[in-house]
């Protein structure tokens, strides 16, 4: 009739704390399971090993949608909140993780601003041909290099069109390397303190943030300052511009005039034999929290410290693991944060800089 | 208490599955050369041709800036790993500056103004030759990249040895070359890295010209059983890229010997032919190059407003004819032909009653 309060035997107690434990385990793996691993394609790396960069997690798509692997990814950047922004250069979009590296959005597709005769142009408000560099500005606005429409093209936080400059088919300055002599080539961007700093095949161009041309410098040649496709920039609170001179295979500081500092490096001449030489190819610079210079060198297949005396250490090898790299491409920071775009791993890597 | 355990091992192989091997960082993997451990000395046929100003970081040299490791990878995976690099080394190391982004590009221009590719030599894609085979029929070949599919270094040597003559092109490639015109020599006769033997040719050819192609595509020769082809010359008749004829100049029927490089006046054999005509074929080339605008009906001469003008490379001038130069990798045309249908035969033939 009415229900007794059994007294549990001890076999049952047992039982019973074991159902417990095993269901907390379960919740504390599928929490795991869900903050760690929060889409098919992050993984998060446990266990990194000592000092050096250390990988934190690996991203290689967004996951979902048509495309959910990225194809040659060629940048990427923080925003000031710790979001990722990928380039996903072969699908020419740009994708957005959280700092978990949570899927978030992504924004582009395909748009050719400047066709061929008998081609469609098909270019409208947000499309990419080609996006290389990118850089977000600490109010979260998104500037990306639309290297095959000769442009940067300019997005808020969210991933939605703002504007476009310079206008592709308008000739720059005194000249610039895109189709037919107008808009600009541009590799990297760099944005700071209200500038837009460029790349294009020789040069550097520098715009306000709204587009308006404030200057520009480089040239082809071997003399020191000169360019031959650099691929990657970024600016320090003085206006210092850091430039990555891949095929001339250094790094060049230059002051806000566009007057030589330094330069790490020097042009490779042959194949290397006995010879050493600093970098393979380096693609890009990015300033970090000690004032050293992170340099990606896709040959080295590593990212090299530096400072104006030189090298200060290296770290990463060749490899498909997290932490080593295949022809890496662009590099960013933010705190002890490192970004690497993987390049042919089809891949982006968050580092940890540690010393 | 079997579930139990059973959801004990389940947790444990959950936890472990986020447990990665510790990382090495193999430092001393880098910063050595092949020759310390080889010996090896390199080809000393590489020395330069002075006039040889355009390989960029090839530096008149070769094609490698790098280290021997970005191509020759020696397998040393570490410790724990069980997954091996991609295996398209050679592709990756050449699209790290020839996507566009270190030297002009070779693959992907078209698409990149919003063509689409019709014809192409695809990387890493086929290992089927089209008239491969000596009967004309299509054969399979073991290539260089992975899988026995065709890449860069197939037609290209990275070591600049073995390669063939220097030969005048089509090529703006260059930002810092001088536009230049139809009067001037385009660019400086270089072999482009050409190999002397694509992978799978039989014999050598010093020059370039139908028999390089016929290295692959033998059963496009010439001669070649079964096949209708159209007929070729080949380097023994003395017919190569950098010596075909080529008309004396816009509306004129006269030709000289020359290079069919830089120029459009190389497409047309007019008929009745030359002298320097007389007794010869065509070269794959004159069939087969960047699709362009050339030739007339009438007598197969070319006039003013389909002379050849390249200033910029990649077709990034919209008047340049042809548009791109990116010959033999991809074309907006149909099997490379410079101009397609009729147009393409009445460049050197009179139509009959025509
Ligand atoms: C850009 C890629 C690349 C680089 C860099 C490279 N190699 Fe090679 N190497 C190749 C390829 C492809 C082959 C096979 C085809 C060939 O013969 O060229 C090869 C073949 C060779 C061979 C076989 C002999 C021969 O010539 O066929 C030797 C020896 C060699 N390489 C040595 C070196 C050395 C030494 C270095 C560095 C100084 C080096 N390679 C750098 C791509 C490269
Ligand atoms: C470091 C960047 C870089 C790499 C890597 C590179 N190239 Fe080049 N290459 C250039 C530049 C720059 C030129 C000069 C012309 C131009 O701008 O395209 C050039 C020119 C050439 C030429 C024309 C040479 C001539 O004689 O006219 C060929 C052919 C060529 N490269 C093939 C290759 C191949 C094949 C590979 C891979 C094994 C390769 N390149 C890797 C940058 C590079
Ligand atoms: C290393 C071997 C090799 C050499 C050398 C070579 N080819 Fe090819 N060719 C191929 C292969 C393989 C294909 C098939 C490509 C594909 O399916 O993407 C092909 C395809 C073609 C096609 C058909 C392309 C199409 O998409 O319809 C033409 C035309 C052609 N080749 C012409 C030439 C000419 C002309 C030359 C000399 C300038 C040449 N080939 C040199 C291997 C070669
Ligand atoms: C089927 C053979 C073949 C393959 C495969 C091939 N090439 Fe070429 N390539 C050529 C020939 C032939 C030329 C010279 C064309 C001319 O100048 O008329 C050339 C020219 C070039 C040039 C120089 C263009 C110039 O300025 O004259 C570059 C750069 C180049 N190739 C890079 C590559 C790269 C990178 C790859 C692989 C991704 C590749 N090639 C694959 C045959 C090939
Ligand atoms: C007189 C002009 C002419 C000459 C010379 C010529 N071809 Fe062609 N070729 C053509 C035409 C037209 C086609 C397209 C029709 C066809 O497929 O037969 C073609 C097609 C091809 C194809 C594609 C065939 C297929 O099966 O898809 C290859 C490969 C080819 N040619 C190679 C060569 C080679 C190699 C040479 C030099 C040995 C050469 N051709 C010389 C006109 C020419
Ligand atoms: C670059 C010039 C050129 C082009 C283009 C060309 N031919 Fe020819 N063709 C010749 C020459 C040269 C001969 C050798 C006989 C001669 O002098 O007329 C020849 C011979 C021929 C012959 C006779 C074959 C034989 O065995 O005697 C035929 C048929 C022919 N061509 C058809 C064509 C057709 C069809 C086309 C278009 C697909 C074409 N040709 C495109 C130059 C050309």
């Amino acid at each position: 009739m009415a229900s007794t309060r059994r007294q549990l035997t001890p076999r049952q107690a047992f039982t019973l704390i074991a159902v417990v434990l095993a269901v907390a385990l379960i919740a504390l793996v599928l929490y795991l399971l869900f903050y760690m691993a929060p889409t098919g394609f992050t993984e998060l790396v446990v266990d990194p090993g000592e000092g050096g960069l250390r990988p934190i997690m690996v991203i290689s798509g967004p996951g979902t949608g048509e495309n959910p692997s990225f194809s040659r990814p060629m940048g990427a950047a923080f925003g000031p909140d710790g979001r990722i922004y990928t380039v996903d250069t072969g699908n020419n979009r740009v994708c957005v993780f959280d700092d978990n590296g949570r899927f978030l959005f992504e924004f582009g597709g395909f748009g050719v601003a400047k066709p061929a005769p008998g081609a469609e142009a098909s270019w409208e408000e947000g499309k990419l041909n080609s996006p290389l560099g990118i850089d977000i500005d600490d109010d979260g606005t998104v500037y990306v290099a639309d290297f095959r429409n000769d442009s940067i093209s300019v997005f808020d936080a969210e991933g939605a069109f703002l504007r476009r400059f310079p206008d592709p088919a308008t000739r720059v300055g005194f000249g610039a390397s895109g189709q037919d002599g107008t808009g600009i080539a541009v590799t990297d961007v760099a944005v700071r303190d209200g500038k837009v700093y460029a790349t294009d095949t020789y040069q550097v161009v520098i715009f306000t943030t709204e587009g308006e041309l404030l200057g520009q410098f480089g040239k082809p040649g071997l003399e020191e300052g000169d360019l031959d496709h650099p691929n990657g920039i970024d600016v320090d609170e003085n206006g210092v511009i850091y430039v990555a001179d891949s095929n001339h295979n250094r790094v060049t500081a230059f002051d806000p005039d566009g007057e030589v500092l330094w330069q790490v490096g020097e042009r490779v001449t042959e194949m290397a034999r006995e010879a050493e030489y600093t970098f393979g190819l380096p693609r890009d610079v990015a300033l970090s929290e000690d004032e050293t210079l992170l340099v990606v060198d896709a040959f080295e297949f590593d990212v090299a410290e530096i400072d104006e005396t030189g090298i200060i250490a290296r770290y990463g090898a060749r490899g498909v693991e997290p932490g080593q790299f295949n022809f890496a491409n662009s590099v960013d920071v933010r705190g002890s944060d490192v970004v690497i775009a993987d390049k042919e791993n089809d891949r982006v890597q968050v580092l940890e800089l540690i010393r | 208490m079997r579930w139990f355990a059973g959801i004990s091992a389940l947790i444990m192989i959950g936890v472990l599955a986020f447990a990665s091997p510790a990382l090495a960082y193999d430092e001393a993997g880098s910063g050595r050369t092949c020759i310390e451990c080889h010996g090896l000395e390199l080809g000393e046929s590489a020395v330069p041709t002075p006039t040889v100003t355009r390989k960029g970081p090839h530096g008149g040299y070769s094609t490698g800036t790098q280290k021997c490791e970005t191509c020759h990878t020696v397998h040393v995976a570490p410790l724990g790993s069980t997954m091996l690099l991609p295996a398209a080394t050679i592709k990756d190391t050449c699209n790290s500056c020839h996507d566009g982004t270190g030297g002009q590009g070779v693959y992907g221009v078209l698409a990149a103004r919003g063509l689409t590719p019709n014809s192409a030599h695809r990387i890493e894609a086929t290992n089927i030759v089209p008239g491969g085979a000596t009967d004309g029929s299509d054969t399979s070949r073991v290539f260089s990249a992975a899988g026995g599919l065709m890449t860069c270094s197939d037609c290209h040597s990275p070591h600049d040895g073995q390669t063939v003559d220097p030969f005048t092109g089509d090529r703006v490639r260059d930002a810092s070359e001088a536009a230049q015109s139809e009067a001037t020599t385009l660019t400086p006769a270089t072999n482009r890295l050409l190999r002397q033997r694509p992978t799978g040719a039989d014999s050598a050819v010093t020059v370039y010209g139908s028999s390089w192609c016929g290295g692959c595509h033998k059963g496009r020769l010439s001669g070649s059983a079964g096949v209708v082809n159209h007929p070729v010359e080949t380097e023994t008749a003395g017919f190569a890229y950098d010596n075909v004829p080529l008309v004396d100049g816009i509306d004129q029927i006269t030709t000289s010997l020359g290079s069919l490089g830089g120029t459009n006046r190389g497409y047309t054999m007019p008929a009745t032919r030359t002298v320097e005509q007389a007794g010869h074929k065509p070269i794959c080339q004159q069939c087969h190059e960047d699709a362009r605008s050339v030739g007339d009906v009438t007598q197969g001469t070319i006039d003013a407003s389909e002379a050849f003008t390249v200033t910029t490379a990649d077709g990034t001038t919209t008047t340049d004819n042809p548009r791109f130069q990116v010959f033999p990798h991809e074309s907006v045309n149909d099997s490379f032909l410079i101009e397609e249908n009729d147009d393409l035969c009445l460049n050197c033939h009179v139509p009959p009653g025509g």
